[in-house]
């Protein structure tokens, strides 16, 4: 398949969304905007007066079929080079240089099928919600389950979007694991994902699971380490680790 | 993959993925699901799938089945150089 070589080119801001304490969202406008593959992330390349250039790869949010524009979630990383200025210079009509879409190895589409198992950490949840985007823009009914981990209930992202689809949806089924502080009253899990949770995530797809994994490489680890045990080919399993960030 | 070693590396570790807009500058298309061979255990692999350590002066790509490094890739002002003795072969789609 011949493949276009990608620019960088100049987005303009159209909206800044807070979705967390921590996050936030950055709709682009892109003169050369081309359709992505769900999971897929652009490249923001910052500039310095003296031409000090940095860089730094964001997972697309919003699904394919948005057109014109992507949606960008940024975790706010305190000593980060790139997200500190996004979140705290960026206002809505400056332009960002970046490049994209980029990465056709974590990608999931209707066409590929299911059913389909999430599991995202902390701002990992970000890739996956571009699926899940795309899966309902497509009226898909493959059958879907998220398992989100996040400290506490403060650092969903998506949360009212997860609820609302999933109660309109019999197909698709979000679960949410707090691992710092839970809601009173919560029955759900309350804990790092291990085994056993995983175990019950997966009960009705067993190992036809198709499985994305994304969020701080430790979780990534731990969760992948857990799955080839239960049997499932390591071809189901894709994973996309962001490094050290704790959750 | 020992987990309880203390090793910062497997902290730090990202995937292949992580750095496709760095192989795109270097071959000129997506390389993610670009396949190398291990030429240490054989096992084949996206290069998506590598284990990428991204925090040295350049970037090391390792192997997901012994770890071994397939390549290495580093920036100066005037060159790119690519080291790939650990891959007995890259296999690109077309």
């Amino acid at each position: 398949m011949a493949q276009p070589v990608l620019e960088w080119q100049a987005g303009t801001v159209t909206e800044i969304r807070p979705e967390t304490r921590q996050t936030k969202s950055f709709t682009l406008a892109l003169p050369k905007w081309m359709a992505h593959r769900a999971g897929m992330h652009y490249d923001v390349r910052l500039t310095a007066p003296d031409g000090y250039q940095t860089e730094r790869s964001y997972s697309v949010a919003s699904a394919p079929e948005r057109v014109g524009v992507v949606e960008l979630t940024v975790e706010r990383i305190e000593d980060g080079e790139v997200s500190p200025y996004l979140h705290d210079v960026v206002v809505t009509g400056d332009q960002i240089e970046v490049r994209g879409p980029i990465g056709g190895y974590f990608v999931w589409e209707v066409a590929l099928g299911g059913p389909l198992l999430l599991i995202g950490g902390g701002s990992g949840v970000v890739p996956l919600m571009a699926m899940l985007r795309h899966r309902a823009a497509q009226h898909a009914t493959v059958p879907v389950r998220i398992l989100y981990s996040t400290r506490t209930p403060d650092d969903v992202i998506y949360r009212q979007e997860l609820d609302s689809l999933a109660a309109g949806d019999r197909g698709f089924e979000a679960f949410f694991t707090f691992t710092r502080l839970a809601p009173p009253g919560w029955t759900g899990y309350r804990r790092r994902i291990d085994a056993a949770m995983l175990g019950e995530v997966i009960k009705p797809f067993g190992t036809r699971a198709r499985v994305y994994v994304c969020g701080p490489t430790l979780l990534v680890e731990a969760v992948a380490s857990a799955l080839v045990p239960m049997g499932l080919p390591i071809e189901q399993i894709r994973t996309e680790r962001f490094g050290p960030t704790g959750v | 993959m020992n987990m309880d070693d203390g090793d910062m590396n497997t902290a730090l570790m990202v995937d292949g993925n992580a750095v496709a807009g760095q192989l795109m500058d270097v071959f000129g298309r997506d390389m993610t699901m670009a396949v190398a061979r291990c030429a240490g255990c054989a096992r084949e692999a996206e290069m998506g799938a590598l284990m990428a350590f991204t925090h040295s002066p350049g970037v090391v790509l390792r192997c997901p089945a012994c770890q071994a490094a397939i390549a290495r890739i580093v920036e100066t002002p005037s060159a790119i150089y690519i080291e790939a003795r650990g891959a007995t072969f890259l296999r690109l789609p077309r």
